[in-house]
């Protein structure tokens, strides 16, 4: 399936850039992020719980960048397979001036696998593009020391709504998710490839991914009732 | 014998089960784990979707998934079938399982959404937003003709098919008639409505990669077919159950609904219990139709009333698609001759096009059109000659020498109208003396001094019952004694668990306590066609009767070989085989059922008879003889050359409230000819049934479309049928003439009750106020503006009770 989104960030891309590649700030604004962490160069991985709708659990996830073009775009390639489902998705991110900010646009190409897939493209594609709206508003509060509402697109409407919708994902399991990652972080990866675009970039990366990762995040499909 | 039961009105026995809530209809299947599954359905008549945002559903705690068109792949992705194709159907078109981008009538599926309960996924709908492009709506049989606006973009005329038969050269024909009469009229829309809507339950086993599917239908194999196909699956992995099915009356032969794919579908995505039932306004909006017609005739006669030559034009109302062929068409052109002579016949149905819910066979299927074009037609020959209504149907009547009797024309079968057997004199003679025909003058007289209008009506038609290609049966006795009965058509409450017993106990010689009978159950019996088309009697019955027969002839030879004496000695009765006049000399059926399977295991008392070292078998013969199989079991089919052809005759009295102008049906009677009986009273309860259903289409049940095309009394405070306290107390008499084609000798009964009704209560109406009724149904209303309306035509008949005032 075809995902595609846009999200507008009021910063130059040089800025963006540089504050979606920082993992501190990618720990707080990936939503459900548990811990994010280097396994290699240009190689990331994660685990992140998502809690909207039938999509909800927990899933491990592999990133890797290639065509890095600063700051103008790189290509992502994610995967992540948990109980109930698996993922494998190719993410183009652009990054492109828009007046005094930046407009980001990914294009992903993605295989959802495993009972997960079942439930439906509109039911995958909402969930991932509502992460994704999430995860940009997230950034762009970043950017402007307040939490600002973007434009992107899919999500936008349905801002009012997230917020009702999944407060652990969003602010309880990400806040959490911080502290995992931060120390972790401090530890190694972070001072390794400190000023290191190419790493850096990965957290942009994984916010993406996250969005399609967050989709395979297992489901839960009923169990409830059983 | 004792146990002839084949012709006695042996109460249902599945009533007791029914009545007191032991039925096990579909909602009844699954737990509470079991998903359910809801639909977005269009609003629009046509249209065009823009866009469906989900969104909003996700925050519906309970939701587990959501389906679009996009979410169907391979064959699933395609139209659905045109199940049965016709050459004269040029432009055949069918929905999707969910709309591909455009949508053609109110009620069409757009999104099914799938979560914990009903509720929820009710919830979620609401909360998907579809955004749509309106396109011009097209509506009734007019619009689609004159064709301002197209149903189908690339079909500008909005004709699906056009069906044309004749038997000779009309326009000729007509022109060297004494007398001629061209006329128009018009016939509404009703539905099937059974008391149980659709309904589709579906369990996939992931571990074995099996499918199970309940559905409320009429053709249980074909469903299973159509799923195999469209889910790419083995048929071998796919099962489908018809449980109780609360009534059909044809809406259920269509298949496969997208809900019977759809379900299914989502059930082995996510590999569970998945169920949709159908809800009232759903049924009304996104099921079937039948009935609207226009119908322009013209006819040629001669003094006494005898028909030269008929032409009928008939534009056929066949809503968005055409799934189920021409089938109604079909059946209305060439069921419309009923029981006379034509000597020239033309009849060409043009099937259009409407933005509205799809047409497929409803009880009748066709055929009451068809016979209120016939009977209407003769209505006028007696008003215009003065003739009494049932000497000018005398006159035209095929007479019993002439059978069997050659319509030329071509069935919905694809097999010719030959009519196989019948008396039609005879109904006529029946029907007059139970209806009082003679007494109407007298009875309008007493009704007149009372302040009512009474009038009298009759009609007549025949019906081809029990069509093609084929149905089976099998049966089979086990060694408890219990004979267990199968077929593979279903059954929606017309007593096949009691006639098709019936027909075991009289054919095998065993007690119907002991007969167990399975129907629709694919795992029991994977080939069959289904019910429709009064066709389960004759076809299973038939099949059913033939496969006890080869039971009873193994029987007959094991029980000869234990008894030693030669099978034509025995007779099977309550389950004995014995020496015929020597008391004593026997050996009961549930022992042969034993002894007709070698045992190597004694696995109970009874298995011990069948053991090796039990029995004195030849020791130069294997134990199962060449082409012999072990068990006492046969399989049999009954394929028909052709379709049998029922008949009979209606009349009704009515009065009518010159206050109210409310129309009383005072009395129905019906004569009744399907062949050979199998239980009067089930088919007294068949024609009850059909005629409440005919009285409903006469008097109450219409669809109201706007011009919008919707449906503005989708529900049961809006549309009307008739309680027990509209339908008359009917008056039966029946005729057997049965048919020569099957063993039995039976014809269909199923339909029959519904056919004459719009016909013979229109004829009665018009009796009784003198205008003529052209349009059916009518309402008070109507008949009140008709009356009051100067200007509407009044009958000849009327004008000349006027004139020798014997009539207001």
């Amino acid at each position: 399936m075809n995902l595609d989104g846009s999200a507008v960030l009021h910063a130059d891309p040089d800025r963006v850039w540089a504050v979606i590649t920082d993992p501190a700030v990618l720990a707080r604004t990936i939503p459900g992020c548990e811990s994010l962490e280097q396994v290699g160069d240009d190689e990331y991985k994660m685990n992140v719980t998502v809690g909207v709708g039938a999509i909800r659990g927990t899933y491990a996830g592999e990133v890797r960048l290639s065509d890095q073009k600063r700051p103008k775009s790189y290509v992502m390639h994610a995967s992540g397979a948990g109980g109930p489902g698996n993922v494998r998705a190719t993410v183009t991110i652009n990054l492109e001036p828009s007046g005094d900010g930046t407009a980001l646009t990914y294009s992903a190409d993605a295989v959802v696998g495993g009972p997960v897939a079942g439930v439906g493209q509109r039911m995958i594609s909402g969930v991932a593009k509502r992460m994704a709206g999430q995860f940009f508003k997230a950034i762009d509060g970043e950017l402007t020391g307040a939490v600002v509402p973007i434009a992107a697109a899919p999500s936008a409407v349905a801002a009012g709504a997230v917020g009702e919708a999944a407060p652990v994902a969003a602010a309880g399991g990400a806040s959490d998710g911080l502290r995992v990652f931060t120390g972790k972080a401090a530890a190694a990866p972070v001072a390794g490839f400190g000023g290191d675009a190419q790493t850096l970039a990965i957290g942009a990366v994984a916010g993406a991914a996250l969005t399609l990762i967050g989709v395979l995040v297992g489901y839960r499909m009923g169990r409830r009732k059983g | 014998m004792t146990t002839k039961l084949f012709g006695e009105p042996v109460r249902r026995r599945e009533d007791a089960r029914l009545i007191i809530g032991k039925g096990r209809y579909l909602d009844d299947i699954g737990t509470t784990a079991t998903l359910a599954a809801a639909f977005v359905r269009s609003p629009h008549a046509h249209a065009r979707i823009v866009d469906i945002d989900a969104e909003a559903a996700l925050d519906v705690e309970g939701i587990v998934a959501i389906y679009t068109y996009e979410d169907l792949t391979g064959a699933l992705a395609e139209p659905l079938p045109v199940l049965i194709p016709h050459p004269q159907l040029t432009a055949p078109r069918t929905g999707y399982p969910l709309a591909n981008g455009e949508v053609n009538h109110v009620g069409e599926p757009i999104v099914m959404v799938v979560a914990t309960d009903r509720y929820i996924a009710e919830d979620a709908c609401d909360r998907i937003l579809v955004t749509y492009e309106e396109l011009p709506v097209v509506v009734g049989v007019d619009a689609a003709r004159e064709a301002a606006h197209a149903v189908h973009e690339e079909i500008p005329d909005n004709v699906a098919a056009r069906h044309h038969q004749e038997t000779g050269d009309v326009e000729p024909a007509l022109a060297a008639s004494k007398n001629t009469l061209s006329f128009t009229q018009y016939i509404e829309r009703s539905a099937c409505t059974p008391m149980e809507g659709k309904g589709v339950h579906a369990r996939w086993d992931a571990d074995d990669s099996s499918l199970r599917v309940y559905t409320s239908t009429q053709a249980s194999t074909s469903v299973r077919a159509a799923i195999a196909a469209k889910l790419d699956l083995s048929l071998d992995k796919v099962e489908v159950i018809a449980p109780d099915v609360g009534g059909g009356f044809g809406v259920k032969i269509v298949h496969p609904w997208p809900e019977e794919l759809l379900v299914p579908m989502a059930a082995i995505a996510l590999g569970t219990e998945v169920k949709w039932a159908e809800d009232r306004r759903e049924h009304f909006i996104s099921s079937a139709h039948e009935r609207q017609q226009k119908q322009e005739i013209t006819v040629g006669y001669d003094d006494e009333g005898r028909i030269t030559a008929l032409d009928v034009h008939i534009w056929h109302d066949n809503g968005a698609y055409t799934p189920y062929g021409i089938i109604v068409p079909i059946v209305t052109a060439t069921q419309l001759v009923g029981p006379y002579v034509i000597p020239t016949y033309r009849v060409i149905v043009e099937s259009v096009y409407t933005n509205t819910v799809i047409v497929t066979p409803y009880r009748g299927a066709g055929r009451p059109q068809g016979c209120y074009a016939m009977e209407r037609t003769l209505d006028r020959i007696a008003d215009v000659l003065d003739l009494d209504r049932a000497v000018v149907r005398e006159r035209n009547l095929i007479q019993p020498d002439q059978f069997p009797y050659d319509q030329h024309l071509t069935f919905q079968d694809g097999r010719p109208v030959i009519y196989d057997s019948g008396d039609y004199p005879g109904l006529m003679v029946k029907l007059k003396d139970l209806v009082g025909w003679s007494e109407a003058s007298r009875l309008r007289d007493d009704a007149a001094a009372r302040g009512k209008l009474l009038g009298i009506g009759m009609a007549l038609y025949v019906e081809g019952t029990g069509p093609g290609p084929y149905e089976g049966g099998h049966v089979q006795v086990l060694g408890s004694g219990k004979v267990l009965v199968s077929t593979g058509l279903t059954s929606q409450g017309q007593g096949h668990e009691t006639s098709f017993a019936q027909i075991v106990a009289s054919e095998l010689g065993v007690p119907i306590e002991d007969i167990e009978v399975t129907t629709g159950d694919t795992r029991r019996f994977p080939y069959a066609v289904g019910t429709f088309a009064s066709r389960a009697a004759v076809m299973s019955g038939n099949a059913i009767a033939l496969a006890a027969r080869g039971v009873k002839e193994k029987a007959l030879r094991i029980a000869a070989d234990v008894l030693e004496v030669d099978p034509g000695d025995l007779e099977i009765d309550e389950g004995l085989v014995q020496v015929k006049g020597t008391p004593g000399a026997s050996i009961p059926l549930r022992t042969v059922a034993v002894l007709s399977n070698p045992l190597r295991y004694a696995f109970d008392e009874a298995a011990k008879q069948a053991t090796q070292f039990a029995t004195t078998s030849s020791d130069d013969k294997p134990p199962v003889a060449e082409g012999d199989a072990p068990g006492l079991e046969h399989r049999d089919y009954y394929s028909p050359i052709r379709s049998t052809f029922a008949s009979g005759a209606h009349a009704a009295i009515v009065e009518i409230d010159q206050t109210t102008w409310e129309i009383d049906v005072v009395k129905y009677a019906v004569v009744h000819d399907c062949g050979n009986v199998v239980n009067p009273m089930i088919v007294e309860g068949q024609v009850h049934g059909g005629v409440a259903q005919g009285v409903g289409g006469a008097l109450y049940e219409r669809m109201a479309y706007d011009s919008d095309g919707q449906l503005q009394n989708a529900s049961f405070m809006d549309f009307l049928m008739p309680y027990a306290s509209e339908v008359p107390d009917v008056v039966i008499d029946h005729q057997e003439t049965p048919s020569p084609l099957n063993p039995l000798g039976i014809k269909g009964a199923g339909e029959a009750g519904v056919i004459p009704g719009t016909a013979a209560i229109a004829s009665a109406i018009e009796d009784a106020v003198g205008r003529r009724i052209a349009s059916m149904p009518i309402s008070p209303t109507e008949l009140y503006d008709l009356v009051r309306d100067d200007t509407s035509e009044k009958t000849a008949t009327a004008l000349r009770r006027v004139g020798t005032g014997a009539s207001k």
